[in-house]
């Protein structure tokens, strides 16, 4: 066997366990869900292939659409105090931390990589009706009859923040610890105040990290649904868990690889629109 | 206004790691109360801790989270690792789009790549059980062990590899010699990180577990549901322990791999 062809085989060998496992795992998975999306419901809860468009049918009447847009809300709010929390942490690690940045940062992946179940435990130990802070706050007399925290939309957002907050410090912090000082120290010189070259500077480098925070918040908030079930009482409905209900409870599983599709399509959007800006602002700086 | 907004953003970042830590902190400190309550200091005991490890369910959920996160990160890792040698070390074309695709798991939805596992086993006819769950937690995984190891790989010295060829080392001894001694470091870290990716997954489980492969994350989830036990908080406070001990281990290495000059 000559070199060259004995060097593809090492590679096609290198690759093949990735591809394969992308094929079967990811590639012809979807592909079923779309067909499924397509399929009809047997009165047996089973479906049965074919083309109809009954399932998005359904989908777009009006009581889906509240469902679409809690979801919508959400993943937008969540992004939003995501970003308004997250960014003044990364800036901090990366610009005022010193030489605690290395600290910071590994403090910052704890909460990052503990069991998503036992963090929602946590909270639900704080804000129950006998909670930690109930508790406190009744005994420091500052209310006289415990709130009702869990179960409400305030609840769920504190879990969203909590959930993907490492997750929007992280990509900031990258774009923020690759600044160079020196663009400040100029700034600073020509008589910028530190306001001014916040917005002038600081935060135009630092937009490609926050737009990849926001990919990272935005699409798994869609798809969400521990957290509004455990924090939120599971009361206001949303994308993730019509998806659980239709696919787990209801063995509907054309509608449920409906909602599944359309979840994928709108992230599929957000992603394909976030390597958009990302090149053009890249270009841009070039 | 000057003053405000220098205290502003050391202020935002104390209260930010205030938040992160202090719902731990308390969920394990009340794991030792003798009482009840999560209010009330009742007495410093460990009961607790004794109940939830005879806990029937949750000893069951236990051996399946155990049994599937070894497996899984045995195979995500090895799939992970030479997708990412690929990478570095081989000429092919479309490797960006190769790269996409290995780490498009970690970008996508997991609840669509979940129902897209339930819907493929409803048309194969595959059962749900330990290979499903496996299965899942391995596509999950994949995106972390590959971007651990490609960049390790892609920092490895090229002149090594050279050096060894002409000392008259061949491929597989460049490989076995050179290669693996100097990436083991981060496959174990990538090892370690899968094995708690998949200890941890909570949306794949719900979808793929069968009857009697319930793994921990959901079994704690459905005593969630009906309500917060101190049981609950002892065996949180036991995986709090484990987790921050993988992250010291990976993270010792990191750093330990930062701080030799090179």
């Amino acid at each position: 066997m000559t070199a060259p062809r004995r060097g593809n085989l090492v590679t096609l060998a290198l690759l093949a366990p990735s591809l394969l496992s992308a094929i079967l795992l990811l590639a012809i998975p979807i592909l079923i869900v779309i067909a499924f999306s397509f399929a009809e419901q047997d009165t047996y809860g089973g479906a049965k292939f074919g083309f109809t468009l009954t399932s998005y049918r359904e989908l777009f009447q009006a009581i889906y659409l509240p469902i679409f847009l809690n979801s919508l809300q959400l993943a937008v709010v969540s992004t939003v105090i995501c970003l308004l929390v997250g960014y003044p942490i990364a800036y901090f690690i990366a610009l005022r931390a010193g030489r605690y940045a290395g600290l910071l940062l590994a403090l910052l992946l704890i909460p990052f990589w503990i069991d998503f179940i036992v963090r929602m435990s946590a909270w639900m130990v704080l804000l129950g009706r006998n909670g930690t802070i109930n508790s406190a706050l009744v005994g420091l007399g500052v209310i006289e009859q415990p709130i009702r925290m869990i179960g409400t939309y305030p609840a769920v957002l504190v879990g969203m923040l909590y959930a993907f907050l490492p997750t929007t410090v992280l990509p900031i912090y990258a774009a923020l610890s690759g600044l160079d000082g020196r663009l400040l120290e100029a700034a600073d010189d020509l008589g910028a105040t530190p306001l001014q070259s916040f917005w002038r500077i600081t935060f135009p480098l630092s937009l490609p990290g926050v737009m990849a925070a926001i990919l990272f918040v935005f699409v798994p908030a869609m798809g969400v649904y521990a957290i509004p079930v455990l924090l939120g009482g599971g009361k206001s409905i949303i994308l993730g868990n019509l998806i659980v209900q239709l696919f787990l409870d209801f063995r509907n599983i054309p509608l449920g690889a409906a909602v599944s599709v359309v979840l994928l399509a709108i992230s599929s959007v957000i992603i394909v629109c976030y390597m958009r800006v990302l090149r053009s602002v890249e270009e841009a700086r070039v | 206004m000057r003053k405000m907004l220098a205290l502003y953003v050391p202020a935002a970042t104390l209260l930010g790691y205030v938040f992160l830590f202090a719902p731990l902190l308390v969920l394990v400190i009340y794991a030792f109360n003798g009482g009840r309550s999560t209010v009330v200091w009742e007495g410093f005991s460990l009961a607790w801790f004794a109940e939830a490890l005879v806990d029937r369910g949750l000893r069951a959920g236990l051996q399946v989270s155990v049994i599937v996160a070894i497996a899984s990160a045995v195979l995500a890792t090895a799939i992970g690792t030479s997708a990412a040698l690929a990478v570095v070390k081989r000429p092919f074309a479309g490797k960006n789009l190769f790269s996409t695709l290995v780490i498009a798991p970690l970008v996508l939805p997991e609840i669509v790549l979940a129902v897209g596992l339930l819907v493929a086993t409803v048309w194969t006819g595959v059962p749900l059980g330990y290979g499903t769950l496996i299965a899942g937690h391995v596509l999950v995984s994949i995106p972390f062990s590959f971007l651990i190891v490609r960049a390790a790989a892609s920092g490895l010295d090229p002149r090594l590899d050279e050096a060894a060829a002409d000392l008259g080392a061949n491929g597989r001894q460049i490989f076995v010699r050179v290669t693996l001694p100097l990436l083991l470091p981060a496959i174990l870290s990538a090892f370690l990180l899968c094995a708690v990716i998949s200890f941890d997954n909570f949306v794949v489980s719900t979808f793929v577990s069968g009857v009697g492969s319930t793994p921990l994350p959901i079994q704690i989830y459905a005593m969630l549901k009906t309500g917060l036990t101190p049981k609950i908080n002892a065996l949180g406070a036991m995986l709090i322990a484990v987790n921050v001990l993988v992250i010291l281990v990976v993270m010792g290495r990191y750093l330990k791999t930062i701080r030799k000059p090179s």
